[in-house]
């Protein structure tokens, strides 16, 4: 063969998609993914339940241009609750995660059990602790702590695995482990630590107004009650507190206010339940456990599994679900992204951008999904926009982000020109890894979402409690949380290795 | 000869040193009396620091060790990263303490060292925040603490002016009664040092008295040399430079 410059013939179509180039292969990956979500959209049930949602979209809209400021109790009440539990739920999660963070390297059962507990979204312990402890504030508190114990002890050593080692390596020999760790490795990684604590605690934030859903007075009880009610200036004036809330988070938040909020929230948090310790010994030995599996009856426990009503759908339903809201975000955010980027629009479009994507990012899905569900009835409809819109913001925030970082190199193309071979082939490797991070969080969502009325998982959870059959509960609970490490697994396998994330606090 | 009566501090018979199954000296033969201050020259990635290391972990408790890249925690403040040359003498307790209120002694013995290498006012702030010359000091000053007999640095006056080199090291031999030091300039191994070691791709290819050696000789060493006077490729030489907290990153080919 004499290579160089003889006529090579234009590939033919479908010799061209075989190609091996990276971005032939993540565009065969998304373009399979929507194919799959496309196949499996028949099985979801999408229908519109309620007769009139527009009419009721626009009285929520005019409830959230004249919200009633006046018709609030105690909303100042609410508030401190909230971010107390918010701050002492972080706060007991690192007491908790961080010892763990420097075994977890070292023991297979320390990682294995911080896999669990972040596998279960805060709403289930919280619905979980609510059996033994009641409506207190042990159980806002412990809510918060157990999973955010786990995902500390993963970032955390994430974290400090990755600090150099060249100062440790400096140290004369001898020097006693714990000086090595604060004198040649905590300082290295601390701001890390430090400002993946923070955003954290910003979760606490949104997980802690959502724990008035179920039932604990926090912000989202009221804004909860007085949507259900259908309240809806009452409500724009709650949900414009809680936006208010998260803005204003830099200035209340700051770090040398946070004894001071400590010590303040330690005074709101309450009431304190009675722990009754046979009570709780019993919930955990028996109550939780069904009867047949304590007596060892093999057959019994069959028929038990046998009687969970709808395990099979449920099960269907909550990986439909997540599978139909990643490939959603994927949509929303491609969709998305350009208004908020400056290599597009003119400056009110950016504004007008932005201001979008911060609305949908800062709202918790749960809490779009149950607006949603109040316009179109209990269908996965309201569900799948939730999710797809809440996490296709975020994603389409941080790629805008990424865009702005880069300098095109052909200046003065046109938009489309600009998007198509300037801009989107450098983001999308990192947008595909931003979504396979997301599948995750998408698919504790989705079990969460049950609780609203949408037959996921998290539906008979709720049920399960409901009518205090704690055995099937806690089954369901199980089973969601090994779908979760499922599926992160398969997500970990699937994410595209051109766009390593080092940023734990985009998660 | 001299060197017999003089105590063996270590010696190589043919040994093949490198990282695990990785060998980068090959049969490496010599010998380190009390008393040598050694030169050791070749170029990068010629397996200067597989044997600085070596040597290191031979000799134990006598080292004080200066590391390439210096490997110093840029958050912490000058006094404490000098002060973590001594972290094994004091108590845990001691050793947390000092984070938060440094000890009297450590402290006014910092301060004289700092003195020494022209650091004096700087002990408060954080590593992070000096330049590189400064940096250098610093980690001079760590090794310099640990008041050990034998010194050990790899490319310790890699990034100071010609002058300053020349102080730090006789401040390093004030200290030390034996030296073992990673160099680039050719010059200051004739005329500072009083034996050389000099290696190319993995082999001991002089072992040698300085004041028998002349710097053509030296010259060998770096086949890469010959037409520009140093890094024939400072661009990608100063891209592939880590900064004081990346990685050290793995040497070159074995």
């Amino acid at each position: 063969m004499n290579g160089g410059l003889t006529k090579e013939p234009a590939p033919s179509a479908s010799a061209w998609w075989r190609g091996g180039s990276p971005g032939l292969r993540l565009a065969r990956h998304s373009l399979g993914l929507l194919a799959l979500a496309i196949l499996l959209v028949p099985f979801a049930d999408l229908a519109i339940h309620t007769r009139d949602p527009w009419g009721e979209l626009a009285r929520m809209a005019s409830g959230m241009a004249w919200p009633a400021w006046g018709a609030l109790e105690s909303p100042f009440a609410a508030l401190g609750l909230t971010v107390a539990v918010a701050l002492w739920g972080t706060l007991a999660g690192v007491v908790l995660g961080f010892p763990l963070a420097l075994l977890f390297a070292r023991s297979r059962l320390v990682r294995a059990g911080c896999a669990f507990v972040r596998a279960i979204h805060e709403l289930f312990w919280a619905l979980l602790f609510l059996q033994v402890f009641g409506l207190s504030a042990l159980t806002a508190l412990a809510a918060l702590a157990i999973p955010y114990a786990g995902i500390f002890a993963k970032v955390y050593a994430e974290i400090l695995e990755q600090t150099p080692s060249a100062p440790r390596d400096a140290l004369p020999s001898g020097s006693g482990r714990l000086a090595r760790f604060v004198y040649a490795e905590l300082p290295l990684a601390w701001s890390q630590l430090a400002a993946y604590t923070r955003y954290r605690f910003e979760c606490g934030l949104r997980a802690s107004v959502l724990l008035g859903f179920v039932g604990l007075p926090t912000l989202g009880f009221h804004l909860e009650t007085a949507f259900r009610e259908g309240r809806y200036p009452e409500a724009g004036a709650l949900l414009w507190l809680f936006y208010l809330l998260i803005a204003s988070l830099p200035w209340w938040g700051h770090k040398r206010l946070i004894p001071l909020l400590l010590v303040g929230g330690a005074w709101l948090l309450g009431p304190w339940p009675r722990v009754d310790g046979a009570l709780l010994w019993r919930f955990v030995s028996e109550d939780i456990w069904p009867a047949a599996l304590l007596t060892g009856d093999w057959a019994g426990l069959l028929e038990w599994l046998a009687r969970i009503p709808e395990l099979g759908p449920a099960i269907g339903n909550t990986l439909l679900l997540g599978l139909l809201g990643t490939v959603g975000a994927l949509a929303v955010a491609l969709v998305l992204w350009p208004l908020a980027s400056r290599h597009f629009g003119n400056r009110a479009s950016r504004l007008a951008g932005h201001g979008v994507l911060i609305f949908l990012r800062s709202t918790p899905e749960l809490m779009l999904a149950f607006i949603f569900l109040l316009l179109l009835g209990p269908s996965l409809l309201p569900a799948w926009l939730a999710l797809a819109l809440h996490n296709g913001a975020l994603i389409a925030f941080l790629v805008a982000r990424h865009a702005d970082a880069i300098t095109p190199g052909m200046p003065g193309l046109p938009a489309s020109s600009r998007l198509a071979y300037e801009l989107l082939p450098r983001v999308y490797p990192g947008l595909l890894a931003l979504l396979y991070y997301r599948a995750e969080v998408i698919l504790r969502e989705t079990a969460i979402l049950g609780m609203l009325g949408v037959a996921t998982l998290g539906f008979y959870i709720e049920e399960g409690f409901d009518y205090l059959m704690f055995d099937v509960a806690f089954f369901l609970l199980l089973i969601t949380a090994v779908l979760n490490i499922a599926v992160d697994a398969l997500s970990r396998r699937l994410r595209p290795r051109e766009a390593p994330l080092d940023d734990p606090c985009i998660r | 000869m001299e060197g017999e009566q003089r105590r063996l501090l270590v010696r190589f018979d043919d040994e093949d040193l490198g990282h695990g199954a990785q060998v980068v000296l090959p049969r490496l033969a010599l010998a380190l009396h009390e008393g040598d201050r050694v030169a050791l020259l070749g170029q990068s990635g010629a397996g200067k620091s597989t044997l600085l290391g070596e040597l290191r972990r031979r000799l134990g408790g006598q080292v004080a060790w200066c590391p390439q890249h210096h490997g110093l925690v840029p958050q912490l403040a000058v006094y404490h990263n000098v002060f973590m040359g001594r972290l094994p003498e004091h108590s845990t307790l001691a050793n947390l303490w000092n984070l938060v209120r440094p000890l009297r002694g450590p402290w006014r013995e910092v301060a004289a060292l700092c003195d020494a290498l022209g650091l004096a006012g700087l002990m408060r702030r954080p590593v992070g925040e000096l330049s590189g010359g400064q940096r250098q000091r610093v980690a001079i000053a760590r090794a310099l603490y640990q008041a050990r007999p034998l010194f050990l640095g790899d490319e310790p006056v890699a990034s100071v002016d010609p002058h300053q080199a020349l102080r730090l090291l006789s401040l390093i031999d004030a200290r030390h009664t034996t030296s073992v030091v990673a160099l680039h300039q050719r010059e200051l191994a004739l005329t500072h040092f009083d034996r050389v070691w000099g290696l190319r791709d993995g082999r001991l290819v002089i072992d040698a008295r300085a004041n028998s050696l002349t710097l053509a000789e030296l010259d060998e060493l770096y086949p890469d040399a010959k037409a520009p006077e140093h890094d024939p490729l400072p661009d990608a030489a100063a891209a592939a430079m880590p900064s004081v907290d990346a990685l050290p990153c793995a040497r070159g080919k074995p």
